[in-house]
């Protein structure tokens, strides 16, 4: 490669630049909308690189060589247009606006694009579709906004990193989630928090982004290597232009609340309910449960949920100031965002700063830097979504309403580490009270981010560039967790707090030789060489006190009797990478391209650390063909044929040290130990993807409606499954990485954007765009039939097996509830239905419901089978902008269809043990025989008749189908104020997020993952908190 | 620019290009964890790898806790306080079935421990074999490691046995026992095995320790590691325990004769001098008198963890732990006066109804420390005595000074004589009752009744529900072999 490399250069060197005598040529540049002056258009003598920028009354100066012919204005918005020079000194230029935006750039690997020249299978949204969004990080607000990629908040806690999918799911072990590049340098992603989550991409003021250009295909993605599978997030953020200083802000202040709270039974239906299971299972005088009454006689009613949720503030500010003079252009912003949860005491809030300079030295040389810094701080108790017993948003729904916060003398109503029993016939239930977890408990997490970009660009000679770019990524995180003596998971201990810190240092130099060179305006050919080394160390510290030595001491720097034993970790790995591109069109109607990259990986064996990945594409511009222009020319304005090919990578379920055999070290008592810890596998490497994409676009009407339509398929091979070992064998980790599986994802793409109305009073826009997504395991390791998925650890809620979609519902099929006899009628693997009576001890607890007698006990191992799959099958989102005179007016809309849930959820909440219920289940339980319900005959105690975590039933699994109301807003844009408030423009609007969501399913939302960024156990809702709803009032003023 | 400007800024550029590629940095080296090529370079990580093995054994999923609970709650003892199914609710009411959490997790964690004692029973084989320990270790050392790690091999064989299969005494261990791992297992290579004979895995368990107990170093000549690390009287021990749970009564005799003599005092005549401690409360806050011949130490930071750990279910602050009541047949059974009972502790004298009865042999709730016993002399004493009545036919006065020896230490009024057993079943029950009394909380109930083929009793749970008792022919009188091992093990059957 270092010798092609040199041969290049060489070539290149070869060629001569001549400087020749110049004329002076001036002009004024004006909109074709108003006739007025546009500052900060671009003008270019054509072939050359000379230029300049207009100023604010839009006249620009230049020198241009005596021969040259033609000058070309640029400026975003607008058509280029390019006007002969014929002689002249006085140029002018009348620009028209590019309604349509068929002249948009996109960002692709390593350099731009015209859209419309892009041979890969790009998506772009514009920053602006986001900026306003009440969300904490971009990747939030994406949802429904590009086909092919889908985005789920797993529910409303601030700060969570959404499930970001790209065409499907492309990994079992490692991650699914696509490779995020800031300004030209591979990010972190992820959670750098813990019980208070931080999003690493919160980090991004989602005001300071330009565009987010998707990258899906091989051919958009193969210079991103081993890294590309995913797919490729490209996030530029904003550089100043035009010529006058701009001087903006965005603010907004909000609320946000819960959209959903479940009707759990009050304290009337609380007593009957459990008095009767009580009656059931253990006898009439076992109907012990009595109304309590509170210090003023009244009965004691407490709805949880008004202890847990809330309605939070939420502000948000950013100013920007940015502008160009013809050598430098500038932005910089500082933001700051204050946000309270729909959860109490869930807060985050993020301190940002941002300049990006770009200066031109010299003709030739011109040098930069992007340099983004923020402070985040995410505070959140423990909400869920899962089994522990401090989980606020289970305590909403699980703890009897017939519980006090408050004891009548005024304490708190608390017992041991749990809630106080009141006497009541349940004792003491280990559930904290919320009152307490949530006030005095603390869990937060700060980041501190530094990520920088410096380049510097040499233009040899026109059409040749160099450029170097060196990138930092540090990203500080520290979480601090303090457990209160009073009550909860802190009480046995006496209190308990720690602390983590996490440091992740990345640097990423990369070094491109570009070349662009077009032969009579028809051969146009485009180079690309480079090499890029990317270094990351990942080092964490954890330490953790207990048994405080004054109340008073709530911090882990506190004073405090014990310690245990610390922990963390360091990681660190490092990649080299080769890659170029070749490009080359036939007068912009015959396209091809390719790309390779040749990675190497530090966490692979030696002598196996190098991998070569690529991806070749084809376009046709059929529009251009005269006989396809002529026939059917005057209702496509354009029409392209696309097809590519190639094999990237995915390196993520490869450790920094997966191929090695290692022995850890601990302790016995007090003297250290030395164990095996990791059967390693050296033959470890990337899990390949072959993706073929092929697709039409085209437009109508003069460009007025752009459609794409794309197939793809991804066939991956060579998945890497941490390949189960049977538990006796006591492999550590009972399991050994391996290159075994395969899968495929495939599915269409339509996006469509139809300019409705495009008049300057009035403007209609609607983009819908629509994917479908078919999942399929077509190999596991030799001998694994199965991948079983948890959650929370405690559940196996999902298999992943052969021929079907990756992470299905693993359920024990249910037939209701038999009229009859009031038993859940479970059906075991031989089809034979079973019911359930759980008063009965021992085997005697299943019976045939033939009344055949004792039935073998129905397990999930022997009788379950997959019932769903928690991965839509269609998704998309469909927005419509409009704008009449001052009014905008824009609603976003989301949905998915043709998956499944798991409502785990709903199995606690049928628990017959003293935990509360849902309303349906005192208003329906089954009382006598006939009753047709679908609640079993209540008996205390009976955790299995209406779903358990031991025993998942298809009861629980329900249809997700979603429609969204995402994002609705409107706003109102007042101009021409006085010139001496110095203000340009105001934008005033109000915005709902997350309104409102039409959907059959029963839970509190069908857009969930209790299981997080899991790829084997999607579709699971256990004990997730809702999704919060924000309603905010905001303003853009333009100086 | 000019030329030659352009090839000083090329030149440049090239030198950038070709810059990278760091060798160090291809090839990292983790910091936090050792190569498995490194482990038998010295004496000290030889060492460590030996208490590697303990450390195994200790873990909060084994002997930490969970597997000493989990034998109490299977019995008739104890009531939870607690529903949560993570602290062995499903165990205690005999909901387990294949894919409860306890019943994998138990299991993955002696397996595990069972390989992590024969991988290095191999490297140490293997390294010894080649030499290289020449000088690194002495023969004897050699013996004594290879010998506390078949006895931990042997533990974790017969700990798996008695809880996922049908006790011996069912069939003759002809059933079906568990599958039997002892190769070191480091690759992909052999998910599947089937289950060995409960007769089969009885002869590797006894095969090891008869290996082991030659080779076992004597004496440690420490209190502390004549404690938590194993030696020939530790072997000796656990034989007795597995002999007894055979029902090979005069193996169990002749075993345990060579720890406990013939007439009081009694005191292991050879290697470490175990012996009763004289004062039952001092076992508990005295981690290492001589009767506590193996305890695994816990510190406060080295423990089962959370709620696992053996303190979590038995002390009286966790609010998941276990209680007894007056009605509970253990608790009525003892006398008042018998310092097992009346040193159980009431949280809130009325507090709850009816009194919540706290075992007080764990006592360190917040820190967890506890050590957690595994044999006790005391149980050596009684196993010695019931052996020989089964072994005899008849109740005699050696057997009964056994029982006596533990018996009177606590309740000092309470001595039996000959003439207190009309017939050896008499004695039977009261020596089975007596290692109720006197082992409650440290997983010895269950297993107790298994070994002799007695129905589990109903047992009453007042807020939790009554359970009505598990016959000796029920499926649930034993564990089912996980789900964990039954979806990747082809060959093993449920």
């Amino acid at each position: 490669m270092k010798k092609i490399l040199l041969i290049f250069s060489l070539l290149l060197l070869t060629c001569t630049y001549v400087m020749s005598q110049t004329v002076q040529i001036t002009g004024t540049v004006t909109s074709s909308e108003d006739g007025l002056a546009l500052p900060g258009v671009n003008v270019t003598v054509k072939g050359t690189t000379i230029g300049a920028i207009t100023t604010a009354e839009g006249k620009y100066f230049l020198s241009a060589p005596a021969k040259a012919q033609t000058l070309v204005f640029s400026f975003i918005g607008f058509r280029t247009t390019e006007v002969p020079i014929g002689g002249r000194t006085k140029v002018d230029a009348v620009l028209t606006q590019d309604t349509y935006n068929v002249e948009e750039v996109v960002v692709v690997a390593y350099g731009t694009q015209q859209k419309r020249d892009v041979t890969g299978s790009v998506a772009s949204v514009k920053g602006d579709a986001i900026r306003t969004v009440p969300v904490q990080s971009f990747d939030q607000a994406l949802q429904g906004k590009a086909a092919g990629v889908s985005i789920t908040l797993p529910n409303g806690v601030l700060n969570n990193p959404p499930v970001i999918r790209i065409r499907g799911y492309n990994s079992i072990s490692g991650s699914s989630s696509p490779l995020i590049v800031v300004d030209g340098v591979p990010i972190a992603s992820g959670n750098f928090g813990g019980t208070a989550a931080a999003n690493a991409l919160s980090d991004i003021n989602p005001s300071d982004i330009a565009s987010m250009d998707i990258l899906k295909d091989a051919s958009a993605t193969a210079l991103y290597g081993s890294r590309a599978a995913n797919g490729v997030i490209l996030i530029t953020t904003k550089h100043g232009s035009g010529g006058k200083t701009k001087v903006t802000y965005d603010g907004y202040v909000g609320f946000t609340e819960p959209t959903h709270i479940f009707k759990v039974m009050d304290a009337a239906q609380y007593i009957e309910e459990k008095n009767a299971a009580r009656v059931n299972y253990l006898g009439e005088s076992a109907a012990k449960i009595v109304q309590l009454t509170d210090a003023n006689g009244k009965p004691i009613d407490t709805n949880w949920a008004d202890h847990i949720y809330h309605k939070g503030f939420q502000q948000n500010h950013t100013v920007t100031i940015s502008g160009a003079t013809p050598s430098t252009s500038y932005y910089l912003s500082v933001g700051y965002s204050d946000q309270q949860g729909m959860v109490k005491t869930n807060t985050f809030s993020r301190k940002n700063a941002r300049l990006n300079i770009d200066h031109n030295v010299t003709s030739f040389l011109k040098i930069g830097a992007n340099i983004g810094y923020t402070n985040g701080y995410s505070r959140s108790p423990q909400v869920g979504a899962d089994y522990a017993t401090a989980a606020s948003a289970r305590l909403a729904f699980v703890l009897p309403p017939v519980l006090p916060v408050y004891n009548n003398d005024g304490t708190l109503n608390i017992a041991g580490a749990g809630i106080g029993g009141q006497g009541e016939p349940f004792g003491n239930l280990g559930y904290p009270n919320p009152d307490v977890v949530l006030k005095e408990n603390k869990f937060t997490t700060e980041t501190d981010r530094l990520l920088t970009t410096l380049y510097a660009t040499v233009t040899l000679f026109k059409g040749m560039e160099l450029r170097t770019q060196y990138g930092i990524d540090n990203l500080t995180s520290e979480q601090m967790w303090y457990l209160s003596p009073i009550n909860g998971d802190g009480q046995g201990s006496n209190g308990d707090a720690g602390a983590s810190n996490r440091k992740f240092r990345r640097w990423n130099w990369s070094n491109t030789a570009s070349y662009t060179k077009s032969i009579a305006e028809t051969y146009n050919i485009g180079l690309l060489a480079g090499v890029e080394e990317q270094r990351t160390v990942d080092n964490s510290w954890s330490g953790e006190k207990y048994n405080v030595n004054d109340p008073f001491f709530k911090t882990y720097q506190g004073s405090w009797t014990n310690v245990y034993m610390g922990g963390g970790g360091m990681g660190e790995n490092y990649y080299i990478s080769y890659f170029g591109r070749a490009s080359f069109n036939y007068s912009r109607k015959y396209f091809l391209e390719g790309s390779v990259r040749r990675d190497g990986f530090s966490g692979l064996s030696t002598g196996k650390k190098f991998g070569t990945f690529w991806g070749a594409s084809a376009m046709w511009d059929l529009s251009k063909e005269e006989f396809i222009s002529n026939a059917i020319g005057n209702i496509f304005s354009d029409m392209r044929l696309k097809a590519s090919y190639g094999r990237v990578g995915n390196i993520s379920a490869v450790g920094d040290f997966s191929s090695l055999f290692l022995y850890g070290s601990g302790l016995y008592a007090t003297v250290p130990t030395l164990a095996f810890t990791q059967a390693g596998n050296a033959d470890l490497k990337w899990e390949t993807s072959d993706k073929y994409d092929a697709g039409i676009s085209f437009s109508l009407f003069k460009d007025r409606i752009q459609t794409q339509l794309n197939y793809y398929y991804n066939n991956i091979n060579g998945l890497v499954l941490s390949v189960p070992q049977s538990p006796s064998k006591g492999i550590p980790g009972s399991s050994i990485p391996a290159n075994v599986g395969s899968m495929y994802n495939t599915g269409a793409e339509i996006s469509i954007t139809s300019f409705n109305i495009a008049k300057p009073n009035f403007s209609w826009t609607t983009t819908l765009n629509l994917s479908t997504l078919k999942n399929k395991v077509t190999a596991l390791a030799p001998g694994v039939d199965e991948i079983l998925g948890y959650t929370g650890g405690l559940e196996i809620s999902n298999k992943t097996v052969v021929g079907q979609p990756v992470g299905g519902l693993y359920v024990v099929e249910t037939r209701g509830v038999d009229p009859q006899t009031g038993r859940r009628i479970f059906v075991n693997k031989a089809g034979k239905e079973v019911e359930f009576y759980y008063e009965n001890s021992g085997s005697a607890r299943w019976q045939y419901k033939d009344e055949s007698g004792v039935a073998p006990a129905i397990t999930q191992s022997s009788d379950g089978k997959i019932m769903g799959s928690g991965i839509p099958k269609v998704f998309g989102g469909l927005d419509n902008n409009l704008t009449y005179k001052n009014l905008d007016f824009s609603i976003n809309l989301t949905y998915a269809f043709g998956f499944d849930i798991y409502n785990g959820t709903k199995a606690g909440l049928r628990d017959q043990r003293w935990w509360n219920n849902s309303a349906e289940v005192a208003e329906t339980y089954w009382k006598q025989p006939g009753d047709v319900t679908d609640i079993a005959k209540p008996f205390w105690g009976d955790n299995i008749s209406n779903g358990h975590n031991s025993l998942p039933q298809s009861s629980l699994v329900e249809k997700g189908d979603y429609v969204k109301i995402r994002n609705i807003s409107l706003g109102y844009v007042i101009r021409k104020l006085p010139s001496i408030t110095g203000i340009e423009s105001i934008r005033v609007y109000v915005q709902a997020f997350n309104l409102h969501t039409f959907t059959k399913y029963s839970g509190s939302d069908p857009e969930i993952s209790s299981n997080g960024d899991s790829n084997v156990s999607p579709g699971v809702d256990r004990n997730s908190a809702p999704q919060a709803r924000t309603y905010t009032l905001g303003v853009n003023i333009n100086f | 620019m000019n030329m030659r400007n352009i090839l000083k800024m090329a030149a440049a550029f090239l030198v950038l290009l070709t810059a990278g590629c760091s060798k160090e940095y291809l090839n990292p080296v983790p910091q936090t964890s050792l190569s498995d090529l490194s482990v038998f370079d010295n004496k000290d990580r030889i060492v460590a790898q030996v208490n590697g093995m303990y450390s195994a054994v200790k873990a909060g999923w084994y002997l930490g806790g969970r597997y000493q609970s989990v034998a109490d709650m299977r019995g008739d003892n104890f009531i939870p306080l607690s529903n949560n199914a993570y602290v062995n609710f499903n165990t205690w009411n005999h909901l387990e079935i294949s894919a409860t959490m306890e019943v994998n997790d138990i299991w993955n964690q002696i397996y595990a421990s069972v390989n992590t004692v024969n991988v290095f029973l191999d490297g140490l084989k293997s390294n010894w074999e080649s030499g290289k320990l020449a000088g690194i270790i002495s023969e004897e050392e050699y013996n004594q490691f290879t010998s506390e790690a078949l006895t931990l091999r042997a533990m974790c064989y017969f700990d798996l046995t008695r809880l996922y299969a049908k006790p011996y005494i069912q069939g003759n261990g002809e059933n079906l026992g568990v599958p039997l791992r002892v190769k070191a297992e480091k690759s992909a290579e052999g998910n599947d095995l089937a289950r060995s004979t409960v007769a089969e895995v009885y002869a590797q368990v006894l095969s090891d320790l008869n290996a082991a107990e030659p080779l076992a170093i004597a004496n440690y000549g420490s209190d502390d590691l004549n404690t938590t690390r194993i030696h020939k009287n530790t072997i000796i021990a656990l034989k007795t325990r597995v002999l007894l749970t055979k029902c090979d009564w005069a193996g169990a005799v002749s075993e345990s004769a060579k720890i406990v003599p013939a007439s009081a005092p009694f005191v292991a005549p050879s290697g470490v001098p175990n012996a009763l401690s004289t004062n039952w409360s001092a076992i508990w806050t005295n981690n290492t008198t001589k009767e506590s011949i193996f305890s695994l130490p816990n510190t406060d930071i080295n423990n089962g963890g959370g709620q696992s750990a053996i303190t979590w279910y038995f002390s009286s602050e966790s609010g998941e732990s276990v209680y007894l009541v007056a009605t509970s047949p253990v608790y009525a059974a003892m006398d008042p006066t018998d310092i097992r009972r009346s040193s159980m502790d009431v949280l809130v004298p009325g507090g709850s109804d009816p009194d919540q009865y706290f075992l007080t042999k764990y006592t360190h709730f917040t820190t967890l420390s506890d050590w957690c016993p595994v044999i006790r002399y005391a149980e050596i004493l009684l196993s010695r005595a019931e052996a020989l009545v089964r072994s005899g036919g008849s109740v005699t006065q050696e057997a009964v000074d056994l029982l006596n020896a533990v018996r009177t230490r606590a309740f000092p009024t309470g001595a039996f004589t000959l003439a207190s057993f009309a017939t050896p079943a008499d004695f039977y029950s009261a020596v089975l009752q007596e290692r109720n009394f006197e082992f409650l909380g440290e997983g010895m109930r269950s297993f107790d009744l298994m070994r002799l083929g007695l129905d589990i009793p109903a047992k009453e749970g007042l807020t939790m529900g009554n359970i009505g008792a598990i016959p000796a022919s029920s499926a649930a009188y034993y564990w089912p072999i996980p789900s964990g091992e039954l979806s990747l093990n082809k060959l093993c059957v449920p």
